[in-house]
């Protein structure tokens, strides 16, 4: 057996995200094909690094059919050009599809079975709308193992605010609203330059570049989030402007250990520390990043006040909301999603988890006196994701 | 709008969906913005993009926002799969002259101001790219092309037209006069051959060659590479084509088309005339002049039928019965000799599925499978198949001298000697081998197929692998289910059917049988081959009557005839010199000394073959006159300005003289399927 090795975190890349549906960006173009593009974006990028050597190609997607099905990491790594000695497979763990890619890469990295991964994730949400072709075992209802509302992720989300009642609709929208602002920020701070790729896509209206999110609301204030519907629940709290879009994404990263980064010219930006996954009752899914971050932390022998960055996913306000709670962090924090997130930019459930570790090695370089960061985001049928990493620019 | 003289589009034709310019405006990090326009009519590729009237006008429309914006660059760029298929030949028939220098002017006036943009224009070639859409990309400064992209090419000449958007003026100017020559005119004439995506880049119609995975932004990446560069539009040098180059190619094209066809010899002279010093204006207006004379004349109109023909009639398969085809799993093969051979190998090749093949002599079939091995290798040679592919494949064929390995046949095609007798016993045996469901078909060239006693016929071409055609022999007796079988197979093997009656010797042979028989006439009076020869390849026909002889041999010729003879022994005669022929002998048996004169054999030639036409639509041998023009252009080559032959001999009036009306209005004896 292999000594393990450090698994080094070196750059990673998504496509804009667009909205769900035939009225999205992407809405002509295939799930696979965006995957192809960030995968030959990010070789463009790290010229140094020879096709062959890559290892293991990970793509995760929630819904594996249609120009999703195919082992998706086999598929993306044919088409994007790679040698057909490149292998792929395909991961799924919904919304933490991208994450658990980037950890099984490690793992295959840490043991030695690889020297460089790429992963990612794709979701193509307005081909693949969620629960479509799924067929629930009718066990779940009958014998009642999980709230009927567990299927429906806004729902779970106006659960949260059932079960802490000091999380108010008022400090969701504010979190929205900060959300919006920080991202717009961050179109024009250069984040978003380094992390996202304009992709030619065709339309009905022909070609034209997908290189902006379709979410950005930079001019929305209170007043028009407080206006909005509540369309999981009357009376609700959850609504489309504190909570992410339906969205049509593409991320990966390369992974890689830490000799072979070397070897190969590699820059390394992060280290990986520890990662962990948990589950929680299905109805109360977005509570999921809370034993999640704890059991990480564990592992890492850290504490939050070790931390200087937290790339939280925000698929509802009240959801990071809970994290903070929990956790005792102010959701004003500035280290807490200081491009703003999911709310701002969408997410494409099994590819957004990339998308946090690209804005977290960024976050890293622009500020080489943190030297913790978390990357977590909460999962369907209740469940949460953590990895902590280690900001490789920061002195010793 | 209608400033180009056509009539207001409100004529209400919508054959084909309309092409717009669509215009994308890209933000670029420096302030500015690039333009990408894309060529599309909101179809999939299965239609793809032609300029027509609409797309024209839509081009107009767009223009002032090119030229009155301020942008970095212009990508041009086309739907999936498809730059633009050229211009919309469904507006071509019947055009006047007027209306094609109009439509001529047109694009030329459109195309110049794209030329004239102050801005570095690319053309992102990302699919099929043929024509105008080939004049349209040359107009930009520079193109990038796919190396997916399988069509460049300016089929004009084929059409019996030249390129009249710039391309004559053009392609020279960029590639030089050669390869200007091998494009426009030679390629056209081969086949209407194409080139792919990384021939047109090696000869320098573009770039660059980019990979398709992200073709258009790369080709976006180097829009803006130039317009970094600040490249403007590169001044082209006049190519000073050595004379040499259009002399070989007149040459050429004498042997070719014997003067028949005008296209190629006008495009040469224009490509000729823009490497000797034309101005554009001079270059453009001679486009016009020369598309204004050609498209109206009776060369392109029945080249525009021919291709209506080939392209769109023969695939939407008239007379093909509903019935569902039976699938085939493993194929008969009765006979080995030369042409069992080569059924074997295409079969082979296209189905991939078992052969039994059965011949009395063992040393046949010895031979046999020696030329499917050597033909299978040469596939392996080609790059087609990896060699156990081929092994493989010469495994599936099994031989014998009985037919006990024909009981699971699908479908077994006869393909011994032309003698009735021997095909009643081959179908007889073959009825008490095979399953009540097999279907049972003959090769026969001009054998009675009821006769004999198969089901159908299938009557391939030689060369088998190059002629497209198959006639499909149905009698009385076929069946649907049968005859929907054959055709099916016949389309597995990429072969074009065309549907007959039963009748001797079905449509191509009996109306070369009855042009060979006035040339055999014009022989015995003592006309000299070469002079007989020569009044026929007038036409412009693939090859001289003699050369044809050989090549279907002298035997089977005579064989034909007298089959034909024997049912119509008026319009048929024996003729003494094919049988010295067939004999071995080359001796012309000459009867008087009155030779005729070209004009003479081409023009008793051409009522012949009008007169039988006439007799096949009477009999109902087939449906309509356009099934014996598909027959012709698919399964004799004959060339696409005769549309078949109907159309030549609508126009030369000689259908008027011979039958009293237009072949093209006679149509019909209906078939009795």
């Amino acid at each position: 057996m292999h000594e393990l090795r450090e698994v080094v975190y070196v750059d990673g890349v998504r496509t804009a995200f667009g909205r769900a549906g035939p009225k999205g960006m992407f809405w002509r173009t295939r799930a696979d094909d965006m995957g192809v593009k960030v995968v030959r974006e990010l070789l463009r990028r790290n010229p140094q690094l020879p096709p062959e050597r890559i290892g293991d190609v990970i793509m995760a997607a929630t819904a594996q059919v249609g120009d999703q099905g195919l082992t998706l990491g086999r598929d993306v790594a044919l088409l994007a050009g790679l040698p057909p000695s490149v292998p792929g497979f395909a991961v799924d763990r919904m919304c933490a599809g991208a994450l658990t890619a980037a950890t099984a890469g490690a793992g295959e990295i840490a043991l030695g079975a690889a020297d460089v991964v790429l992963a990612g994730g794709i979701e193509h949400m307005g081909h693949h709308p969620m629960g479509e072709d799924v067929d629930f075992n009718p066990r779940f209802v009958a014998e009642r193992l999980v709230d009927p509302s567990a299927v429906t992720m806004g729902a779970t989300a106006e659960n949260l605010h059932d079960r802490f009642p000091q999380l108010t609709k008022h400090d969701a929208d504010a979190f929205a609203l900060r959300s919006q602002r920080r991202a717009a920020a961050a179109w024009e701070n250069g984040v978003m330059q380094e992390t996202v790729v304009p992709m030619s896509v065709f339309t009905d209206d022909g070609w034209r570049l997908a290189d902006r999110d379709e979410f950005l609301r930079a001019d929305t204030g209170m007043d028009a989030l407080a206006g909005l519907p509540t369309p999981f629940r009357p009376g609700g709290r959850v609504t489309a402007g504190n909570s992410a879009g339906l969205t049509d994404g593409a991320t990966v990263c390369l992974l890689a250990s830490e000799p072979a980064a070397e070897e190969l010219g590699l820059e390394p930006r992060m280290r990986l520390v520890s990662f962990a996954f948990a589950g929680v009752e299905p109805e109360l899914m977005g509570i999921g990043p809370v034993p999640a971050t704890r059991k990480a932390l564990e592992l890492a022998a850290l504490t939050l006040d070790d931390f200087g960055l937290f790339e939280l996913n925000e698929p509802f306000a009240v959801q990071v909301l809970t994290w903070c709670d929990e956790l005792g962090v102010d959701p004003e924090d500035e280290r807490l999603n200081p491009y703003g997130g999911a709310i701002a930019c969408g997410h494409p459930l099994a590819a957004t988890g990339v998308r946090l570790l690209a804005q977290l090695a960024y976050g890293f370089r622009e500020r080489p006196e943190v030297r913790y960061g978390l990357t977590a985001l909460c999962v369907g049928m209740g469940m949460g994701a953590a990895i902590v990493w280690e900001n490789v620019a920061a002195g010793d | 709008m209608s400033g180009w003289g056509w009539e207001p589009r409100s004529s209400g034709r919508t054959s084909l969906p309309e092409t717009e310019f669509k215009l994308a405006r890209i933000a670029l990090p420096n302030g500015r913005a690039l333009a990408l326009v894309t060529i599309d009519n909101g179809e999939d590729h299965t239609k793809p993009t032609f300029f027509g009237r609409a797309a024209l006008e839509s081009l107009e429309l767009l223009l002032p926002r090119l030229e009155e914006e301020d942008w970095a660059a212009l990508v041009l760029t086309g739907k999936p799969y498809v730059f633009a298929a050229g211009a919309d030949i469904t507006e071509f028939p019947n055009a006047t002259r007027d209306l094609a220098i109009a439509g001529s002017r047109a694009g030329h006036e459109l195309f110049r101001r794209i030329r004239a943009l102050p801005y570095p224009t690319v053309a992102a070639v990302n699919g099929a790219c043929l024509g105008g859409g080939v004049e349209l990309a040359l107009h930009c400064d520079a193109r990038t092309i796919s190396t997916a992209v399988r069509h460049f090419a300016c089929p004009e000449c084929f059409l019996g037209i030249v390129p009249a958007w710039g391309g004559t003026q053009l392609v020279p100017r960029l590639v030089g006069a050669e390869t200007a020559v091998k494009f426009i005119v030679a390629n056209p004439m081969r086949q209407n051959r194409v080139l792919t995506g990384p021939q047109a880049f090696e000869l320098g119609f573009a770039d660059r060659l980019l990979e398709p995975a992200e073709f258009l932004d790369e080709s976006i990446a180097f829009a803006l590479e130039r317009a970094a560069e600040g490249t403007g539009p590169g001044v082209r040098p006049p190519d000073m084509a050595e004379t040499d180059v259009f002399r070989k190619a007149r040459a050429r094209l004498d042997d070719q088309v014997h003067a028949a066809a005008p296209a190629p010899y006008k495009a040469l002279d224009l490509i000729e005339g823009a490497c000797s010093g034309w101005s554009f204006e001079e270059g453009y207006l001679a486009e016009e002049e020369a598309v204004g004379e050609l498209l109206p004349g009776p060369q392109a109109q029945a080249s525009l039928y021919a291709f209506d023909l080939v392209e769109r009639r023969a695939k939407s398969a008239p007379g093909r019965p509903d019935a569902e085809p039976r699938p085939i799993r493993k194929v008969g093969i009765v006979g080995a000799g030369l042409m069992a051979a080569q059924l074997a190998t295409l079969v082979l090749r296209r189905l991939e599925v078992p052969i039994a093949m059965r011949d009395l002599s063992e040393e046949a079939l010895a031979s046999a499978t020696g030329t499917i091995r050597s033909e299978l290798e040469e596939q392996v040679t080609k790059g087609r198949y990896e060699e156990g592919k081929a092994r493989f494949l010469a495994s599936l064929v099994s031989t014998s001298a009985g037919y006990e390995h024909f009981a699971d046949c699908d479908l077994v095609l006869e393909a011994v000697f032309e003698e009735l007798e021997t095909k009643k016993q081959v179908f007889a045996e073959l009825r008490e081998h095979t399953t009540p469901e097999a279907v049972l078909a003959t090769n026969t060239s001009s054998l009675s197929v009821a006769e004999m006693g198969a089901d159908v016929g299938i009557h391939f071409f030689n060369p088998v692998a190059l002629l497209p055609l198959v006639e499909l022999v149905h009698t009385p007796d076929t069946d649907d289910r049968a005859l929907a079988t054959a055709w099916a197979f016949a389309e597995q093997l990429r072969k074009r059917p065309v549907l007959v009656q039963d009748a001797p010797a079905f449509v191509v042979n009996r109306l070369l049988t009855r042009l060979m028989a006035v040339v055999l006439e014009a022989l015995e009076r003592g006309t000299d081959p070469d002079e007989a020869d020569e009044a026929i390849l007038r036409l412009g026909l693939p090859m001289a009557p003699s050369v044809l002889l050989q090549m279907v041999g002298p035997r089977v010729a005579n064989h034909v005839l007298e089959t034909l003879h024997a049912a119509y022994p008026d319009r048929f005669l024996l003729s003494q010199t094919l049988a010295n022929y067939a004999e071995g002998r080359d001796e012309i048996a000459v009867r008087e000394r009155r030779p005729q004169s070209r004009d003479e054999i081409l023009e008793t030639a051409l009522e012949a073959i009008a007169d039988e036409i006439r007799h096949l639509l009477e009999e109902g041998v087939v449906a309509d006159a356009k099934d014996v023009d598909t027959a012709l252009l698919l399964g004799a080559g004959w060339p696409f300005w005769l549309g078949g032959i109907t159309r030549h001999l609508d126009q030369t009036g000689i259908s008027e003289k011979m039958l009293g009306r237009p072949l093209a209005e006679i149509g019909v004896g209906a078939p009795t399927a």
